[in-house]
């Protein structure tokens, strides 16, 4: 578990024509708290989860977590990324153990752990599968038990399940919020489904396009533990529309 | 690699009722049978009209044997007695397939052990892209026929002067797919790799050079067709043994019967050759092989 803190946070992609994807980002993800970043496509949240991730660096201010300032990709925040990008010549198997065998944890310490995470995600039928041969949502889970295995401080995700059917998707974010109710890990979820960031989160991060920057932050106050149902309560709807708003008058301002 | 039954392709799931689903295609024996039975046609309609057109005797002004000439020339060198007699041939078929074969497999070698780790360092390290790319490019237009007179002056007649030119015209094609199939590497999964902890050596060995070997494969491909080209240009003129120098030999002694089997053994090793490396290409991807659209 983990604080994470943004604190004017910009970020300047130099090129031929110099893009300014994020300016004066400010906010935090508490211990075991979960956020999600909202917003339309190229408002530069999936920048935000890479500056967490270590991807890449900040030209202005400055990304921490637990105080100590992030400068490269690491076990400490797990990332599922929206194509689950495992490494499609290992097994379910491998790709899960990847992670704790080159940090060079010793094998009876995570081979249980992965044996679990397998059970927990609902694939220990699998093992033995190379992702090809797995469905998109299946895919994700391994995405998903791959990080877990390494008892992350904190949870990135970029889109994890917009590539899915609404079904699937379903399913996902039901799995996602037993997993993290079991385990509260802080997690920092990417999405521009305004129905999943409100099922998911504790806080909603409401993002404007170009330079991106946090245009309004919205605490979700739904009781825990939630599920599909929460999504036809009135108080649901209540949040939805607030955050319609919010999004259709920053669209039509630019 | 393994492959959970439940989910492997090839599984064809039974009827509720129980009756067995009526096959489509034929059995694999009959078809591979059939694939070979299409694939002589040609060349053996080829040989049958070159057999009748040269029965006369007179096929290019009887500069031309007929298949059956060199059939026997072939077998006389494959098989006849070495040393024994008017024929300098017989019975040298062996030694000289190994000749060539031992100088291709090692230029192959020297070009796969410097090709391949060079070529990801190219693909991979802005450095090396910079530092070494421009030199390999402005190299690879020469020829290997024109380092012909260099490697002979450099290194005389001698066997390390073939394996030097079947290792530089091998190496080319390995160095530029390599370096193209780690450029080509998908970015999320070096992120992957480096989020799960990895070092920057852990990510080339374990990511990128695996995410490589398909183009890598094709790159070997191709340079092994390069070095034997290499090599037989190399025995025509650089040494005294293998099937490039019983070419250009025969050929001075007017036996075209000898210079058509030495081509067609030369074809027949590269065509070998060329099936190894497919099978062990299948053997090392057959992850790959599942994604393909044949699969």
């Amino acid at each position: 578990m983990a604080k994470v803190s943004f604190e004017h946070v910009g970020k300047t992609f130099y090129g031929a024509r110099d893009i300014a994807a994020l300016q004066d980002v400010t906010f935090s993800v508490n211990d075991g708290e979960f956020v999600a970043l909202l917003g339309p496509s190229g408002c530069g949240k999936s920048t935000v989860l890479n500056l967490l991730a270590g991807f890449e660096n900040p030209t202005e201010g400055s990304v921490r977590i637990d105080g100590g300032p992030v400068s490269s990709p690491g076990p400490d925040r797990g990332v599922v990324f929206q194509e689950a990008a495992l490494l499609p010549w290992l097994t379910v198997w491998k790709n899960v153990t990847f992670g704790p065998e080159v940090q060079g944890i010793p094998r009876n310490t995570f081979e249980p752990l992965t044996r679990e995470l397998l059970r927990l995600v609902g694939l220990e039928a699998f093992t033995d599968s190379l992702p090809v041969q797995l469905s998109g949502g299946m895919r994700q889970r391994v995405g998903i038990a791959r990080v877990l295995v390494m008892r992350p401080r904190a949870l990135l995700m970029d889109e994890p399940f917009g590539a899915l059917d609404a079904q699937t998707r379903m399913q996902m974010q039901q799995l996602l919020l037993d997993v993290w109710q079991s385990r509260r890990t802080s997690v920092l979820f990417v999405t521009h489904d305004i129905d999943e960031a409100i099922l998911l989160a504790d806080r909603v991060l409401v993002m404007s396009v170009r330079p991106g920057r946090i245009a309004r932050e919205i605490p979700i106050t739904l009781p825990r533990p939630r599920s599909i149902n929460s999504l036809t309560s009135s108080e649901f709807m209540s949040y939805k529309a607030q955050i319609m708003t919010e999004m259709n008058v920053k669209g039509a301002a630019h | 690699m393994s492959v959970a039954p439940t989910h492997s392709p090839a599984a064809k799931p039974a009827r509720p009722d129980g009756a067995t689903v009526p096959k489509r295609q034929a059995p694999a024996l009959s078809r591979s049978v059939r694939n070979v039975a299409l694939a002589i046609i040609l060349p053996v309609s080829v040989i049958a009209l070159w057999q009748w057109a040269g029965t006369g005797g007179s096929l290019f002004g009887g500069v031309l044997p007929t298949p059956e000439r060199v059939w026997d020339a072939w077998y006389q060198w494959a098989f006849g007695q070495a040393g024994l007699g008017l024929n300098p041939y017989s019975g040298t078929w062996l030694s000289n397939v190994l000749f060539s074969t031992q100088r291709v497999a090692q230029g192959f070698a020297c070009a796969i052990i410097i090709g391949i780790p060079l070529g990801i360092l190219i693909g991979w390290n802005n450095l090396a892209t910079s530092t070494i790319d421009p030199t390999v490019q402005v190299l690879r237009p020469i020829p290997i026929t024109a380092w012909l007179p260099f490697s002979i002056a450099v290194f005389g007649i001698q066997d390390i002067g073939s394996v030097f030119l079947i290792a530089l015209g091998a190496f080319y094609p390995i160095v530029i797919n390599a370096s193209q199939g780690a450029r080509d590497v998908e970015r999320n999964l070096v992120r992957a790799a480096l989020m799960m902890g990895a070092g920057r050596m852990t990510v080339l060995r374990r990511v990128v050079l695996p995410a490589s070997l398909p183009s890598i494969f094709t790159g070997l491909r191709v340079g092994l067709g390069i070095g034997w080209t290499a090599v037989i240009v190399s025995e025509m003129v650089a040494v005294k043994s293998g099937l490039g120098y019983v070419l250009w030999d025969a050929y001075y002694v007017g036996r075209m019967d000898v210079v058509i089997a030495d081509m067609a053994s030369i074809g027949a090793l590269g065509f070998l050759s060329d099936r190894l490396i497919l099978m062990l290409e299948r053997w090392v991807l057959g992850w790959r092989r599942m994604q393909s659209f044949q699969a």
